[in-house]
């Protein structure tokens, strides 16, 4: 049979078009149902003992939801206890086009075999398809197509002749919806309800949502923040200007304050203090906000005080806090542009990360829970089982923050395992900062290629073979993901031919296949310590792309042929076939060079590559490339306990910049080459020279110790570093390239076509991209692709082309490896202090890297650890501090202290917060009074005192 | 225009007749033959009809779009609409036809111009008029001009209102209800009457046969009202004032005749709604 749907909608450009789809309505759709006998269906998915224990329904049942419990319960639905369930493809449509996220997650129930959930395309069904009638709005016609279709399931499930006891139950919360159910004669219940009257199961309450009703009983009736804006009004602000929309970042020390980042046109972009809890207006970090700018007089300059939110303050504004906050530095020239938010435009809400903060009325259920991430406020949730909850790390979501309610509402959605465990701790990490670490889906897994697997002769034909020649890889110790080796031979005519080989992974994986799509989403290999969440399967990783020694692998080759000053003569591109001869470590090959008794191909090959590494950077630095010191910190994992038993910063040996110079040849070689091809649509990686007000830190530190550094260009920059040198302080040099580091912008991928400013700051090169890793890295992959079309070894598709989506893919890849990276170091942390939880309280001796107005960071160099070392304590009258913002120094009690002076630290782990754990650095030398602590183990209400804090 | 030969006898034949007001069908020399109207028959148009006149099949299809209105048009109106008519089989048939509906229909007259204006000088809505021949048999401008008549009866135009924010920019919103929409005036819609000389009378409605045996044929445009809005001659033969004055009498009492039970027809189906069973192009 066939209908048709017409409807009228607005087109981009303005005009407005009628279009008309064909509507087929179909009998040969079946209920799904074990028990029904009429269907001819060949598996059902509902059972026939749909049974779960409850005191509203005693008789097996199906779950009906409609579109609203979807979407605000999809946790209770996820529960595996829920099982049975009809999904309708009206609700269906409807949670598509509402919330993409809560789509995939009905769409995983819905595949899930265990779950029992079955959908019923009711509007291609011919008894259960309606029409909208005259007057109808579309949400009332999908509230009555789901009433048809619940009153024709309870029809046919009681024509089945074997169990009339089967019933469909209807859940809604929609008022008029439910009664109009219950007038044609349905079994209809508010979620709420139903989920309550699961006795069995009480914890299943928990993760109930709050909706609006339940809202009101919680709250008092006291009015905290200003209503937000409807959107249209917002809209409308925004338009004319009076509103300005950014993004909204909360600062992590002080949960007063936060800003937001206003786009606006071109590079101009501003951002946005907001200060108080009344102008933050219940904005949650990384949502999408509207502010209005406050007049000229009310600016303030952002408080360099450290506020965190401690307790439940149960709705009183923390007048005494914020008058605190206002007290800062009221120097015109510091004041910022200040703002409120008048409306939130999109919520940003995801499950957090965090831990219980026990009611102190016992038996009470309602519990405040604080976020791992202290951006985040305080969520306030409902459970039963706080008892269990406590100390374990669980995740929560936000269901709403009514205005007149200090702390939001959630619900409780899973938990983690107990604090401070390990797995607990990386699993939060990595939940954190957005790393995708399930595992491969059977559909990725699917594209593997079969084992055994083996270079076929069509592979031979097409690909140039190597395998004669002398190749080994150099890489750090333990490493199974092999992506670069390398090789050097002498010629006859004098030159020298150098090849980089790269495992070929994008042989492997092809455009637009599960595994590709997976592989583009990760974007890169996240290495935290003691544990690797690859990018693609470990099949790929560490076996077929890895170039292992001694087996043939294939390889996408860079081969140079350079004279005798590392000049290149020749550069060509292929597709190769390899077979390694040695895969050693940094430390082997060093050895090999170093060794004059040995004299075999490999170390020959090597001596070769090392000798013209040297010149290649020396004429890298003389261009005016930097290097950069950041202390890398390597731990001793004991292989028994996997707890780090010793901690010591990595150490660079001759031949990690030897691999290191070669790869960036390479790189550079191919950026060349594909700009080359494709002047639009290459990917490409440059960094940013940094504005000069970057520099000022540095400057000043430099100025303290008389020295000047010329930031004007990077080769200046590069000289002066070089030049700043201290007599008897050799530390001093690393210190201040440490500062210089932090004053560096981000480097960032970018489609060649998008962009105009191709410059790589720290490396002086004028393009640059990655080519040398993919096995790790998603940008790699592209690139190889690029080139292999521009050699012509490969095919190309219509996404490698086009420019939007590879700038699309190229703010994923940017997003993907910054959260990598704050993983990596949040796993670094995590482990240094599980570190110090081993070693006790330590006594060292560091420097001083920054002047804050309350405290000091200091840098111990044998641990490349940072910390913070605080002159105010709540529970002590505070020393007299004097902070000038100028050299900067502090002054405690008469004692100042610089940049880069000297200190000797006690370290030890603050436990007090299982949630954030963390070094606790106190003063030792030099001595102050009432400030300093005594260097050895200091006694123990001494140290409580320092921790309580 | 189509043609068919005919004999000089079958021609006396005619001429006797039509003399005599008997036509070789049986009809009287003002009688239209038997005419079916069906509405709503496109559903990606926004309005359409299909008339059936004796053999001849014509299909309207109306499309609102929306568009700027010209700025020549005279400060009054300050809406207009341009009628495309695109005819099928042969380009001077098509021609011909466009030419003529152009100018009976496009005044502003026929539609009231100013509902279809969204806001004046900047939006309106335009309508384009699809005539589609299906079959002819004679009289193609008679069939054309009630099937346009009646798609424009059978038009809905969503609704739309303009918004204005406080800098006065305007933004145009649509209606969400698909059953919200506006309908068009077509009461001053006139039908076309062509008349044929046969001889020394002329009848209406002519067939193939009988527009071979005439030498020229007036096309006379009228309201329901009998306003003449527009006479044009064509075909090759001369006629003398009198006859014109005379067809034009004709012409104006039988369209009169057509507009009453033509309206009073398209009422009725439009009240019957969704029970309406639908004919459509096999029926």
């Amino acid at each position: 049979m066939l209908k048709s749907k017409t409807f009228v909608k607005k087109t981009r450009s303005g005009g407005i078009m009628k279009i008309v789809r064909e509507h087929y309505l179909r009998d040969d759709i079946w209920c799904g149902s074990e028990v029904c006998t009429e269907c001819k269906q060949e598996e059902t998915v509902l059972q026939k003992d749909a049974c779960i224990e409850s005191n509203l329904c005693s008789f097996p049942h199906y779950l009906l939801p409609d579109t609203n419990i979807v979407l605000s319960q999809i946790d209770i639905l996820e529960d595996p206890l829920i099982k049975n369930v009809i999904i309708l493809q009206t609700v269906l449509q409807e949670v598509r086009h509402r919330s993409a996220p809560i789509y995939k997650r009905l769409k995983d129930i819905l595949h899930d075999k265990e779950k029992h959930f079955y959908t019923f395309t009711n509007e291609h069904h011919r008894e259960t398809y309606i029409e909208r009638e005259q007057g109808e709005s579309a949400n009332d016609r999908n509230d009555r197509a789901i009433r048809i279709s619940t009153k024709w399931y309870s029809d046919h499930l009681n024509n089945t002749p074997t169990d009339k006891r089967l019933k469909v139950v209807l859940l809604t919360n929609d008022r008029g919806n439910k009664e109009k159910a219950e007038e044609s004669g349905l079994l209809t219940y508010r979620c709420e309800e139903y989920v309550k009257s699961l006795i069995a199961n009480p914890e299943l309450v928990d993760r109930l949502a709050l909706t609006n009703d339940d809202k009101n009983e919680i709250t008092s009736s006291k009015v905290l923040f200003p209503e937000h804006l409807p959107l249209s009004r917002i809209q409308s602000g925004i338009k004319s200007g009076t509103f300005q929309q950014g993004t909204f970042r909360a600062s992590r020390d002080n949960y007063l304050e936060a800003t937001v980042f206003v786009h606006g046109e071109g590079d101009d972009s501003t951002e946005v203090l907001i200060q108080g809890l009344q102008n933050l207006n219940r904005a949650v970090h990384q949502d999408l906000v509207a502010v209005e700018i406050l007049p000229l007089n009310q600016w303030v300059a952002p408080s360099s005080v450290v506020l965190q939110d401690e307790g439940p303050k149960e709705d009183d504004v923390t007048e005494e806090e914020e008058a605190e906050l206002k007290s800062g530095p009221s120097g015109a020239a510091s004041r910022k542009p200040t703002g409120r938010v008048v409306g939130i435009i999109k919520r940003n809400w995801r499950p957090f990360c965090g831990m219980l903060f026990l009611s102190q009325i016992k038996e009470a259920t309602r519990h405040l829970f604080t976020p791992a991430d202290r951006r985040i406020p305080r969520i306030r949730i409902e459970t039963r089982q706080a008892a269990t909850l406590a100390g374990q790390r669980i995740m929560v979501a936000i269901d709403g923050w009514p205005k007149h309610s200090r702390y939001p509402n959630g619900h409780f959605v899973r938990s983690l395992g107990s604090a401070g465990d390990k797995e607990t701790e990386t699993e939060v990490l990595l939940l954190e900062h957005d790393v995708p670490h399930q595992d491969f889906s059977q559909a990725v897994l699917s594209f593997l290629p079969k084992m055994p697997w083996n270079i076929t002769e069509e592979d031979m034909a097409v690909r140039e073979d190597l395998r004669n020649l002398t190749v080994c890889s150099v890489d750090p110790p333990g490493c199974t993901d092999i992506d670069d080796a390398l090789h050097c031979r002498d010629l006859p005519n004098g030159n020298q031919e150098v090849g980089v080989h790269i495992a070929d992974v994008s042989h492997f994986i092809r455009p637009g296949n599960a595994m590709d799509l997976e592989a583009a989403n990760r974007g890169t290999t996240v290495y935290l310590t003691g544990r690797r969440i690859d990018m693609v399967p470990e099949l790929l990783s560490s076996n077929l792309c890895s170039l292992r020694s001694s087996v043939e692998r294939l390889a996408f080759s860079c081969i140079w042929e350079i004279n005798d000053k590392a000049e290149i003569v020749k550069t060509r591109f292929t597709k190769s076939v390899i077979n390694s001869k040695a895969s050693l470590t940094y430390a082997e090959a060093q050895m090999r060079i170093d060794d004059a008794n040995m004299n075999d191909d490999t170390t020959k090959s090597l001596r070769g590559l090392n000798r013209l590494a040297k010149i290649l950077k020396k004429r890298r630095i003389e261009k005016g490339a930097l290097t950069l010191s950041s202390p890398e910190v390597r731990f001793h994992i004991d292989s028994e306990t996997h707890d780090p038993i010793d901690l010591q910063t990595k150490e660079l040996k001759e031949t990690n910049s030897m691999v290191e110079e070669f790869m960036l040849l390479a790189n550079i070689s191919v950026a060349q080459k594909i700009y080359d091809e494709f002047s639009e649509c290459a990917l490409l990686r440059k960094h940013p020279a940094p504005p000069p007000s970057n520099y000022d830190i540095l400057n000043k530190a430099a100025k303290s110790k008389d020295m000047v550094i010329h930031t004007d260009s990077a080769k200046a920059l590069a000289d002066s570093l070089d030049a700043a040198q201290v007599d008897g302080f050799p530390y001093f040099n690393t210190l201040l390239r440490i500062l210089a580091t932090r004053c560096m912008m981000q480097a960032v991928y970018f489609c060649s076509g998008m962009d105009s400013d191709f410059h790589h700051y720290g490396l002086a090169s004028p393009i640059y991209t990655h080519f040398t890793s993919p096995i790790r890295r998603y940008s790699d992959i592209i690139v190889h692709r690029l080139l292999a079309v521009a050699i012509g070894a490969d095919s190309t598709y219509p996404d490698l082309m086009d420019k939007h989506k590879q700038s699309a893919l190229c703010n994923n890849l940017n997003y993907r490896h910054k959260m990598a990276q704050y993983a990596q170091r949040a796993s670094v942390a995590y482990h240094t202090q599980l570190f110090f939880k081993s070693r006790g309280i330590l006594n060292e001796e560091g420097f001083i890297l920054f002047v804050r107005k309350n405290a000091i960071i200091v840098l111990i160099p044998k641990f490349g650890l940072e910390g913070t070392v605080f002159f105010e304590n709540k529970d002590k009258p505070s020393p007299k501090l004097i902070f000038n913002e100028e050299a900067p120094s502090l002054t405690v009690e008469g004692h100042s202290f610089n940049m880069f002076d000297k200190v000797k630290v006690t370290i030890s782990l603050d436990a007090s917060n299982v949630q954030h754990q963390k070094i606790r650095m106190s003063l030792v030398e030099p001595v102050i009074s009432g400030v300093s602590v005594a260097p050895s183990e200091p006694e123990p209400e001494v140290k409580r005192a320092k921790l309580d804090r | 225009m189509a043609t068919v030969q005919v004999s000089e006898a079958e021609k006396v034949y005619i001429l006797h007749g039509v003399r005599d007001d008997l036509r070789v069908d049986g009809r009287g020399c003002e009688d239209y033959r038997h005419m079916e109207i069906e509405t709503d028959m496109v559903s990606n148009t926004d309005g359409s009809a299909k008339v059936t006149l004796g053999h001849t099949d014509v299909l309207v299809g109306v499309k609102a779009e929306m568009g700027k209105p010209r700025p020549m048009v005279p400060d009054e109106v300050h809406c207009c609409f341009a009628w495309k008519f695109e005819g099928r089989g042969g380009d001077e048939l098509g021609m011909e036809l466009s030419n003529t509906l152009y100018k009976v229909f496009n005044n502003r007259y026929s539609v009231d111009l100013k509902s279809l204006c969204i806001s004046p000088g900047e939006h309106c809505w335009v309508l384009y008029v699809d005539v589609l021949l299906l079959q002819c048999d004679g009289n193609l401008f008679d069939a054309i001009s009630v099937a346009i008549k009646a798609a424009l009866f059978n038009t809905k135009i969503p609704k739309v209102h303009i918004s204005e924010d406080e800098e006065g920019g305007k933004e145009i919103e649509l209606s969400d209800d698909p059953y919200d929409c506006m309908r068009l005036n077509v009461e001053n819609v006139p039908c076309i009457v062509t008349l044929c000389k046969v001889g020394h009378r002329h009848v209406v409605d002519a067939t193939l046969q009988e527009k071979a045996c005439s030498v020229a044929s007036l096309i006379i445009s009228v309201t329901h009202k009998g306003t003449v809005t527009c006479v044009r001659k064509v075909g090759g033969g001369s006629l003398d004032p009198e006859s014109i004055f005379e067809m034009t009498e004709t012409g104006k009492r039988v369209g009169k005749a057509l507009h009453a039970p033509l309206m009073a027809l398209l009422q009725e189906e439009e009240s019957l709604g969704k029970k309406r069973q639908k004919v459509g192009f096999l029926g």
